[in-house]
C-alpha cells in the first residue's frame, strides 16, 4: 500500500471523529512515512511497518472516550433548515421516545450481563454461609447429644463446602467474561460512530 | 504491566528521548526502540498529553521540501523528569527488597 492509500484509507476509517483531529494524526503518520522513507525504506515497506489501517484505527478509537464520539457524530455537518426543525420538533414524541427505548434496550443488556455474575457470587456466598452454620451446628448437637443428627449437618456442610470450592472458579471464569463482553460491547458501540460515513 | 502505571512511565520516557535537544516523531519512536517498542498512534497521544501539560512545545520546520514537527522539553518538562527519577529511587529500593525476599524464599 502506498502512503496515499493508506492516508485516505486512514481518513475514511476515522471519518466520524473530529476533522482537525484526524487531519493532525494524518499529518503525523505522513511524516513518519516520509522519514523511514528518507531513510531508504521503500514507500510501501514504510507503511507497512505502521501496521493495518483496522489495527490503527481500532487504537485511536480505544484512546477516545464514547462520550465525545457521540458528541461529534450527532453535531450537524450544515446548519438546519426551517422544515428540518419543524419535523424535528413534530417528530419528538417519536423519536425521542425511540431513542430513549434503545438506550434502555442497551442498558438493561448490561445491567443484566452483570447480574449474572452478582448472582454467581451470591450463589458461592450462600453455599460458604452453609457450610460454615453446617459445622457450627453440628458441633451444637453433638454437644446437646444428638450425635446422629450433628454428622448429616457435618455431611450436609462439607457438600456446600466442596459446591462452593467448585463455584469460585465458575464465578472468577464468569467475572472475567463479563469483563472481556463489556469491552467488546464498548468496542462495537465506538466503531458505530465511526466509517460508516463517507467524505 | 498496569495501563495507567505504564501510560505515565510512558510520558516520562518520551520527556526524555527529548531532554537532550529537540526531536520529531520517528527520530523519537528510534531512539526509545531498545528499550521499549511504541507504536505512532501510542506516541502521538503521548505527545499531545504532554504538549497540553506544557511540557513540551511543538514547532513546525521545513526539512528536505517538507514540513517536519518538532518537539522540544519546557522547563516543566524537565522538572518533572527529576521528580520522576527523586520518585523511583524509592521505588528501586522497593523492587530490590521484593527481588531479595524471592532469593531468600528459594
Amino acid at each position: 500500500m502506498r502512503k496515499q492509500e493508506f492516508l485516505d484509507a486512514l481518513r475514511k476509517k476515522l471519518s466520524g471523529l473530529p476533522k482537525l483531529d484526524v487531519e493532525e494524526r494524518l499529518a503525523f503518520y505522513g511524516e513518519s512515512i516520509d522519514d523511514r522513507v528518507e531513510e531508504g525504506c521503500t514507500e510501501e515497506d514504510a507503511v507497512a511497518t505502521l501496521g493495518s489501517v483496522e489495527e490503527i484505527a481500532a487504537e485511536i478509537l480505544g484512546e477516545i472516550p464514547l462520550f465525545k464520539l457521540a458528541k461529534e457524530r450527532i453535531r450537524p455537518k450544515r446548519r438546519m433548515r426551517a422544515w428540518e426543525i419543524v419535523f424535528l420538533s413534530l417528530g419528538a414524541p417519536i423519536w425521542l421516545s425511540l431513542a430513549v427505548a434503545a438506550i434502555a434496550v442497551i442498558l438493561s443488556l448490561y445491567v443484566s450481563l452483570w447480574s449474572v455474575v452478582v448472582s454467581l457470587w451470591s450463589v458461592f456466598a450462600a453455599l460458604v454461609a452453609c457450610a460454615l452454620s453446617g459445622a457450627f451446628v453440628c458441633v451444637g448437637l453433638a454437644a446437646t447429644g444428638s450425635g446422629a443428627t450433628g454428622l448429616a449437618m457435618l455431611a450436609a456442610g462439607l457438600v456446600c463446602a466442596g459446591l462452593a470450592i467448585f463455584l469460585f472458579f465458575g464465578c472468577l471464569a464468569a467475572t472475567k467474561g463479563a469483563v472481556w463482553l463489556a469491552k467488546k460491547i464498548l468496542l462495537g458501540m465506538k466503531l458505530c460512530f465511526l466509517g460508516k460515513e463517507e467524505t | 504491566m498496569d495501563i495507567q502505571l505504564k501510560r505515565g512511565l510512558l510520558d516520562v520516557a518520551v520527556l526524555a528521548a527529548i531532554k537532550d535537544g529537540e526531536s520529531y516523531g520517528y527520530q523519537i519512536i528510534k531512539d526509545m526502540k531498545p528499550y521499549v517498542e511504541m507504536s505512532e498512534s501510542t506516541l502521538y497521544t503521548i505527545l499531545k498529553r504532554l504538549e497540553a501539560a506544557e511540557m513540551l512545545t511543538v514547532r513546525t520546520a521545513e526539512h528536505g521540501g517538507r514540513l517536519r514537527k518538532y518537539y522540544c522539553i519546557t522547563e516543566a518538562g524537565l522538572s518533572r523528569l527529576d521528580a520522576f527519577k527523586a520518585e523511583w529511587g524509592e521505588v528501586m529500593l522497593i523492587y530490590q527488597f521484593v527481588c531479595k525476599e524471592e532469593k531468600s524464599n528459594a
